[in-house]
This record gives C-alpha cells, sequence and structure tokens, in this order.
C-alpha cells in the first residue's frame, strides 16, 4: 500500500468506527492496533504497549491527575459560592449583571485551575441555578457558563498548554503567560456581547429587585475578601513556578494540597467530599489517559508506516500555498477533527507534524500554542464532539434540555473565532508578557 | 518485509538522537545509503522515542519491531555487561580518536562480539566514538562542591559515579531535556560536550560550561534484529558498514571542529573550570569505580584490566597522547 | 443470562469496584510524594533521586489498574451524534458488536504486555537511570491493570447483551 492510501484508510477508518459510539479510546487504539498487526510486518503487536511507555516517560503529564483532583476539590470547598457573593453584590446592579459577575467568577476559577471541568462544575452548581431563578434567560446563561468555563485551559495554569508544551517542546512558563491576556481578551469580549445583548433585549436579563441592590460600601469592601484565598492559591502554584521555586509538577502538587487546605480551611473537608473528589478524579483521569495511550499508539503506527510522510508532503508540495494559508489549512483541519476526536488524541497525532512545520515558515510555536488552545476551546464546544458539550449534559440542572446546551453555544463559538482572529492578526496580544517577562529570544 | 522482486527491502531505524544532532550524527550517512542501495534497499530513519520509547527499544529490536537501533549500549539498557562501557565510562577516554584504538587494536571489538552473540535475535555491528561529557548547568560550577544537590540529565553509568560527589542524576526522555530546564525539573545536562549544547539548543536554556570533563568521548553502536540482518545480501551488509564507518568519520571531525569553535566563538555559555589539581580527585574516584565495576564480572574485569593498560600505554607515551 | 455468566458479571464487577477504590487513594501517595520531594528540595538542597521515576510509575498504575473501574463507572467519552439518538436498548444491541474494537486493542496490549514482563523477568531488567529500580513489578502491576480491564470488557458485553435481548440482569 502506498504512503497516502495508509494515511487515508487509517483516518478513515477512525473516523466511520468513531460514529459507531464507541467508546473513543477502543476506536483509535483499534485502529493503531489493528493497522500494526495487518501492516507492520514483524513485532507490531508490541506497539500498543511500547505507547505506555511512551506515556510513562511524559513526566509533566502527572500534573493532568492533580489538577482534575483539584479542580474537584476546589468546586467543593465553598471558595466558590463566597466568591460568587462577591461578583453578584458587585455586578449587580449593571444590566445582565450577574451573568457579567459569572464571567467574573469563571476567570478566578480558571487562574487556580488547569482544566475546565472545575468551572463547568461550580458554574452548573452554583450560578446556574441563581441565574435561572431569576429569569435569566436559559439559553443564554447556558452559554455564559460553558464559555467561561473554557477559559479554565488558557488562563494559567493549563493542562492542554502542558500537553502542546510537552509535544511541541515549548517551555510551559512562556505558553502559561502567553495564554493570559488572550484569556482576558475572550472574557471581555464575552462581558461585551452579554452587556449589549441585555441592553438590546432586556428581557433576557431582569434587574434584580431593589433590596438585594444596596449595600454599604463597608458591606461591599469586605465581600472582596472571598478574592483573598484564590490569589494565595494562584500564587502558590502558578507564581511559585513561574518564579521557578517550584517545578512543573510540583505546582501541581502545590496546588492540590492548597485546595484540600482551603476546604479544611472552610469546614468543608468531609469525608463525602473526599470520597466523590477521588472517585471523578480516577473517573476523568482514567478518560484522558486511556485516550492518550491510544492516541500514542495510533500516532506511532501511522508514522512508522510511512503514513505521516504523505500528510507532509500534502502540506510541503501545495507549491503557491503561503505561510498565512498553511496555517489555515492547519487550523481547519483542527476544527474538522474536532469534531470527531479530542483534543489530546488530535495532539498527539498530528502536532508532531504541524509544529516543525509551523516553525520552519517562520511562526512562532509558542504563539501558535495559544492559538491551538483557543481551536481546542472552540472544537469543545460545538456539536457533535465536544467535552465542554458532554460535561454540561451530565451538570446541568434538569431544566435545561440537549437542545438549549447544543443552542447556547453559537453565539459564543463566534466570539471565540474572533477572538482567535484578533490572536491571530496581533501576535502581541499572545506575546507581549513572556517577552516581557522572559525576554525575547 | 522481505526483498521480492522488485519491491525494496524497508528497514525501520531509530537513532537515540532528536532530529536537530541526528543531522549530524547519522542522517548524512542514511541518505547516501539510500542513494547507494539504488531501490534495493530503503532505510526509513527515525528518532528518538519516535517510534518506540528508548526504554522498550533493545526490546522491540530483538522482536522485530524495529529493525536496526543506532544508540550508546547504555541507554537502551542492553542486557550486556559491557553496556556500562558503552556510554560515558568516566575517565576511560581523553580524546575521541581513543575509542576506535580501543575497539580495533585493544580487542573490545572481539569482548563486544562476544558479549552481544550471548543475547537472542539482536547482533551488534560496530561502535564508533562521539563527544566528551561535560557539564551544562543553570549555575556556575567552580568546584567541586558546587555539583552537589544539582539534578542533571546524564547517562545513567555516568550518573552512578557522579552520584558521588552529590549530583541527583535525572532520567528523562532525550527530547524533553530543553523544556525540563525550563520548567525547573532539571538544573543542568551532563550529556555532552559543546557541540550538541548548541546545535540541539540546550545553550538557550543554560548559562555556564565546564571545560573539565568525566571524558573524552563515548562510544556509540550500531545494532540490528539478527534475522533482518542475516536476510540481507552480502554487498548490502558492507554497504552498511561503510555507511557505519563513513558517520564514524563524521562525527570525528565535527565533534573535534565543534568544541573549539563554540567554546571560543559560541557566545551563549560562559566557561568556567575546576583547578587541575582538584578535578584530579575526581579522576582517582574514577579509578576505583572502575575497580568496583570490574568485580561484576569476569568480562568486566578484562575490559576493565585493558583499560587500564591503554591509559598507561598513553602516559608512558607523553604528548600529544597525554600531557600529565 | 445464563448463571456462570450472572457470576463472571457479578464477581467481576465487585472485585473491579474494590481494587478501583483502593486505586483512588494512590492520589494523595502522588501528592505527598511530589511534596516532600519539592520541600527537600527548596528547603533543604537535598533532591532525591527516585521520585520523577517512581512518581512516573504511580500514575501509569492510577490509570491502568484504575481502568476497569473507571469503565464500570461510565466515565469513558463516545462520539453520540448517532449513538446519543438510538435508544437504550438499540445501544447496547450496537455495543455487543463495537465493543471487540475495544476488546482487540486490549488483547494487542495485554500481549505486548506480557512479552514485556517476560523480558524484564528473564534479563533481570532494571531501568536505566541511576536509582535503577527493577522494571518487572511495574510490568506486572500494568498487565495486571490491563487483563482488569479486559475482564471488564466482558462484563460490559455480558450487560449489553442482555439488555439488547430486553432481559434485566441485575
Ligand atoms: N486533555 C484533555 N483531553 N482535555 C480536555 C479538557 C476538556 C474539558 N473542556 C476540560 O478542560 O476539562
Ligand atoms: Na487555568
Ligand atoms: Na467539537
Amino acid at each position: 500500500m502506498s504512503y497516502q492510501m495508509i494515511a487515508l484508510t487509517m483516518f478513515s477508518s477512525m473516523m466511520v468506527l468513531l460514529l459507531t459510539g464507541q467508546r473513543v479510546f477502543g476506536v483509535i487504539g483499534f485502529v493503531g492496533a489493528a493497522s500494526a498487526l495487518l501492516l507492520w510486518g514483524d513485532g507490531g503487536v508490541e506497539m500498543p504497549f511500547n505507547a505506555s511507555f511512551q506515556l510513562m516517560s511524559w513526566y509533566p503529564l502527572l500534573t493532568l491527575p492533580l489538577f482534575i483532583f483539584m479542580g474537584y476539590m476546589l468546586s467543593e470547598s465553598g471558595i466558590a459560592s463566597d466568591l460568587y457573593d462577591m461578583f453578584h453584590v458587585w455586578m449587580g446592579s449593571l444590566k445582565g449583571g450577574l451573568a457579567v459577575g459569572t464571567i467574573g467568577l469563571m476567570v478566578v476559577v480558571s487562574a487556580m485551575n488547569g482544566l475546565s471541568v472545575a468551572g463547568m462544575a461550580i458554574g452548573a452548581s452554583i450560578a446556574l441555578p441563581e441565574l435561572l431563578r431569576r429569569g435569566y434567560d436559559k439559553i443564554m446563561v447556558t452559554g455564559v457558563v460553558q464559555a467561561g468555563s473554557s477559559l479554565g485551559i488558557l488562563v494559567p495554569p493549563s493542562v492542554v498548554l502542558v500537553l502542546y508544551g510537552m509535544i511541541a517542546r515549548q517551555p510551559v512558563g512562556k505558553l502559561w503567560l502567553a495564554g493570559a491576556l488572550p484569556g482576558l481578551l475572550l472574557a471581555s469580549l464575552f462581558i461585551l456581547y452579554i452587556v449589549v445583548r441585555c441592553r438590546l433585549q432586556p428581557h433576557l436579563a431582569p434587574p434584580l429587585p431593589k433590596e438585594e441592590r444596596q449595600h454599604t460600601t463597608r458591606e461591599k469592601l469586605l465581600l472582596l475578601r472571598a478574592g483573598i484565598l484564590p490569589l494565595l492559591i494562584f500564587f502558590a502554584m502558578t507564581g511559585l513556578f513561574i518564579m521557578g521555586v517550584t517545578s512543573l509538577v510540583e505546582s501541581s502538587a502545590v496546588g492540590a494540597t492548597s485546595a484540600i487546605l482551603a476546604a479544611w480551611f472552610k469546614k468543608r473537608l468531609t469525608r463525602e467530599v473526599l470520597q466523590n473528589t477521588m472517585h471523578k478524579t480516577l473517573g476523568i483521569t482514567c478518560m484522558f489517559m486511556w485516550i492518550i495511550l491510544a492516541a500514542l499508539c495510533f500516532g506511532a503506527v501511522f508514522d512508522g508506516l510511512g503514513a505521516v510522510r504523505a500528510i507532509e508532503a500534502l502540506f510541503l508540495d501545495r507549491i503557491g500555498m503561503g505561510p498565512w494559508e498553511v496555517l489555515l489549512m492547519m487550523q481547519l483541519s483542527y476544527i474538522l477533527m474536532g469534531m470527531f476526536l479530542d483534543d489530546t488524541a488530535m495532539l498527539v497525532i498530528v502536532a508532531p507534524l504541524y509544529v516543525p512545520l509551523v516553525i520552519s515558515l517562520g511562526f512562532d510555536p509558542v504563539w501558535y500554542g495559544v492559538l491551538y488552545t483557543i481551536t481546542v476551546q472552540i472544537a469543545y464546544m460545538t456539536p457533535p464532539f465536544g467535552y465542554n458539550l458532554f460535561l454540561m449534559r451530565a451538570m446541568a440542572p434538569p431544566e435545561i434540555s440537549l437542545g438549549d446546551i447544543y443552542r447556547s453555544v453559537w453565539p459564543f463559538v463566534a466570539i471565540m473565532i474572533v477572538g482567535l482572529g484578533l490572536v491571530t492578526a496581533f501576535p502581541q496580544i499572545a506575546m507581549w508578557l513572556p517577552e516581557t517577562f522572559y525576554g525575547a529570544r | 518485509v522481505h526483498a521480492q522482486s522488485n519491491e525494496p527491502i524497508r528497514w525501520r531505524l531509530q537513532t537515540y538522537a532528536g532530529p536537530s544532532l541526528a543531522e549530524h550524527v547519522i542522517k548524512p550517512s542514511i541518505d547516501a545509503f539510500n542513494k547507494a542501495a539504488n531501490g534495493e534497499m530503503e532505510i526509513e530513519l527515525y528518532y528518538s522515542d519516535q517510534l518506540v520509547p528508548t526504554s522498550e527499544l533493545f526490546r522491540a529490536m530483538q522482536r522485530g519491531t524495529i529493525d536496526a537501533v543506532q544508540s550508546d549500549d547504555d541507554s537502551i539498557n542492553a542486557p550486556v555487561d559491557v553496556s556500562v562501557f558503552g556510554g560515558y565510562f568516566p575517565f576511560a577516554s581523553r580524546y575521541s580518536l581513543d575509542v576506535p584504538t580501543l575497539f580495533h587494536h585493544y580487542g573490545l571489538k572481539e569482548i563486544w562480539e562476544e558479549a552481544y552473540g550471548e543475547v537472542d535475535n539482536v547482533t551488534w555491528l560496530g561502535s564508533g566514538s562521539w563527544d566528551p561529557c561535560n557539564f551544562v548547568t543553570r549555575d556556575p560550577i567552580r568546584s567541586i562542591e558546587d555539583l552537589d544537590g544539582q539534578r542533571v540529565f546524564t547517562f545513567p553509568t555516568a550518573g552512578r559515579f557522579l552520584e558521588r560527589f552529590g549530583v541527583v542524576p535525572v532520567t528523562l526522555p532525550w527530547e524533553d531535556i530543553e523544556v525540563a530546564m525550563q520548567t525547573g525539573e532539571l538544573d543542568g545536562i551532563a550529556w555532552a560536550g559543546i557541540t550538541e549544547a548548541y546545535t540541539v539548543g540546550w545553550a538557550d536554556v543554560s548559562n555556564y560550561y565546564l571545560t573539565n570533563n568525566i571524558s573524552g568521548a563515548w562510544s556509540g553502536s550500531y545494532f540490528a534484529n539478527t534475522e533482518r540482518w542475516e536476510e540481507l545480501p552480502e554487498h548490502l551488509k558492507t554497504l552498511f558498514k561503510l555507511c557505519m564507518d563513513s558517520s564514524h568519520y563524521y562525527r570525528q571531525h565535527w565533534y573535534w571542529w565543534g568544541e573549539a569553535h563554540y567554546r571560543t566563538t559560541g557566545g551563549k555559555l560562559e566557561l568556567t573550570s575546576i583547578p587541575e589539581e582538584e578535578w584530579q580527585t575526581i579522576e582517582d574516584e574514577a579509578l576505583s569505580f572502575w575497580d568496583e565495576i570490574a568485580e561484576e564480572s569476569e568480562r568486566s574485569a578484562k575490559l576493565v584490566q585493558i583499560l587500564k593498560d591503554y591509559r598507561q600505554t598513553m602516559q608512558d607515551a607523553g604528548p600529544p597522547y597525554r600531557y600529565s | 443470562m445464563p448463571k456462570p455468566i450472572r457470576y463472571y458479571v457479578r464477581y467481576v464487577d465487585a472485585f473491579n469496584r474494590r481494587v478501583g477504590r483502593l486505586i483512588t487513594y494512590l492520589i494523595f501517595v502522588m501528592i505527598g510524594v511530589l511534596l516532600i520531594s519539592s520541600i527537600a528540595r527548596t528547603a533543604f538542597n537535598s533532591p532525591m533521586n527516585w521520585v520523577v521515576e517512581l512518581s512516573q510509575f504511580m500514575m501509569v498504575a492510577y490509570f491502568l489498574v484504575g481502568g476497569a473501574y473507571s469503565m464500570q463507572m461510565g466515565a469513558h467519552v463516545r462520539m453520540d451524534l448517532l449513538y446519543g439518538r438510538m435508544s437504550l436498548r438499540r445501544r447496547a444491541a450496537l455495543d455487543v458488536v463495537t465493543i471487540l474494537f475495544l476488546i482487540v486493542f486490549l488483547v494487542t496490549l495485554l500481549l505486548g504486555g506480557i512479552s514485556s514482563t517476560q523480558y524484564a523477568l528473564q534479563y533481570g531488567e532494571r531501568s536505566y537511570s541511576s536509582w535503577a529500580p527493577p522494571l518487572a513489578p511495574i510490568k506486572i502491576i500494568m498487565t495486571f491493570g490491563i487483563v482488569l480491564m479486559l475482564l471488564q470488557s466482558f462484563s460490559t458485553l455480558f450487560k449489553d447483551l442482555a439488555t439488547a435481548r430486553g432481559e434485566e440482569w441485575s
């Protein structure tokens, strides 16, 4: 079989089999294993297990279970409801203020965690019921929680950027800093959208009753205390790492510990909370790790059968395709793959190919990491396959239907595309912070 | 993958080196091989950990998952007693010519053949010499005490030795070293000389280079799955060996050029040195390390004896062989 | 469901649940080890050379041995474009067929695991680091995890089969 044929066969059979709805890791692993058995020749059967050693050697992957643990711990710790009260009171007088406050809450939660699970859990359990009770539009607020929580992977710390850094061989510290401003940019765009929309359609966000808006300045200032704990956690985890005191993996352990301490401090560290956190952490970690294992197997077999060469040729031999067109093709292919695959699988399978290409075209791989992350964020929220859709479905209050969830994401997806365009057109949005901190290389 | 009609024989060869380094240490010779084989055979070159993680590489070759490997014996943990001598065996060599001399004129070749003869389905094809082992670090090393507590990426055997001076050896995939220096997982690298530090990009993430080395050159090997090797017609075997030699030859002058070139014109690393008398204590310690290794097997004892004889000969010969 | 199968499902599920619950505690060990090493290094300038490797072993053990329980909890995502629209019974029927993909993947993993473990035992393989722990134990643990996952897949298969045929299986 020619390289092109192999590439085509492996990809298309994966896509088709994924449609059967079998567990994603099973399908990816199967296509990898079966191709190895049929096409590799002697020793092909060893490829899947070898992938587990590949995975083991990726030390930064240890941050994954620890961040997940931390996320669940935080959502149980009660830090979030204090924060919510704070934003609620401070933003309450604005039209759509509670929705704006929810985005604020999500930004703070994102700064304390590397994934969007925590934000989603907090948003769905604390913010959503409140917003619904006050008559906010169901569809809009569902979108707010999903979009807001997706900031978790852009605002540092970020597990997705760790994974990208591992594959692209880029320093995680720089990547995290590069994600910060684009994250805030997206948050501002979300807020702008909410404010404008609520001004145009006031019925989407009924104002708070008068008596709920009367707080003395002193009361308001006292509420700001809710921000202290998150600040401490952010410093202990991301701050110490960026300053070079703790290593990356250590910092995730520090983060997990600080979340336990926070819960204890808030007198929320019950047996039940611990048990829940432990179980959910195992579940989500296994989900990710088995996909990574399968994707590593798929990727290595794909590579060893020469299929990578076919894709390489596809990009390189297209004479007349300028650097920007190549970049655009790559982003489009991510969105396309994002319909079927999860982000890690995409990353493992195509990034080893894309990143050297990006570098050779003269783009900055750190900046590209941010583009990748925003693209992945979009992919998370767009049907049919999207983690955030799955998570939302599992966590949202019952009155929110699947249709509501699907319908709610579109405006935010559009905003994210705008954000992606801005960061693409003005790389300084991403690069200013890391270059200021580390110096341009 | 059999040779049939006009389908070329295909091999997968994985090197320990990442792409930037492989560009020098192996790729030119493989390209030349493919050209000279004229369609009869084609070797596909894969880089460090690309298809198979290094820790499983030897086994993968044994099982035929990979057809051939370029690596030091130490890093792939070859299951033979001589593998400790394969990487940076401390102070066993001072110049890169020492390695081929030892193999071809002091009997190491025969010892290696014998040792790998005892392992199933892997054939050792030959060794050549690589670069010295210096320290590339974040903080300066100006005395032996400065080594204490440094987390350093190094070869397993060198690591075992360096632990005596408080160094904490860390093992990570080769490709992850640059990032690990930046994420604070590592304080330094004792894995290469200055040529690689610059070629690979490690010079960008470190600040200092210690000019004293614990080895003047390491020896790296080529291996193949025995069945695959035996299947090759004689002329392709010969061609492959010629290409190995051409890669060995290229490295001889590339590193010799680079070590001097980057020290004098590199500009990214500040050079530091430990006075010779102080460094001598490390060399003395190495000799007692040799004696410990000699206890491990009869063959190891024989090897250590050869190394001692060689060292003596070189010292007796005086400059330019040895200056002290 | 025939009796032996009923027993199989019951015991495999129960066993995997136990093992899975036990393995959830490993997260605290990971946190603890990393924290101690961080403190030892930053406060006492004495890094420990085994921490990186030991944590890697724990991470791999965590998800391989915990895998079966996670499958029982239904933690693994699917592409549910079409699947999501089917009735429970149709889904089960489809799963009965497609779980074979999963099983093929697991069986090749298992074969690799066995051969790798054999090698580790035959040559007394040690990790290529200066700590140099023997590798057989972790390979045995990994292979054990894969076996559990395989057992769980068959249990899932049986349950799906029952659901597809409209039987009550619990
Ligand atoms: N590595 C991954 N697969 N990450 C997926 C993350 C999905 C989800 N949106 C989260 O951040 O929690
Ligand atoms: Na974050
Ligand atoms: Na999607």
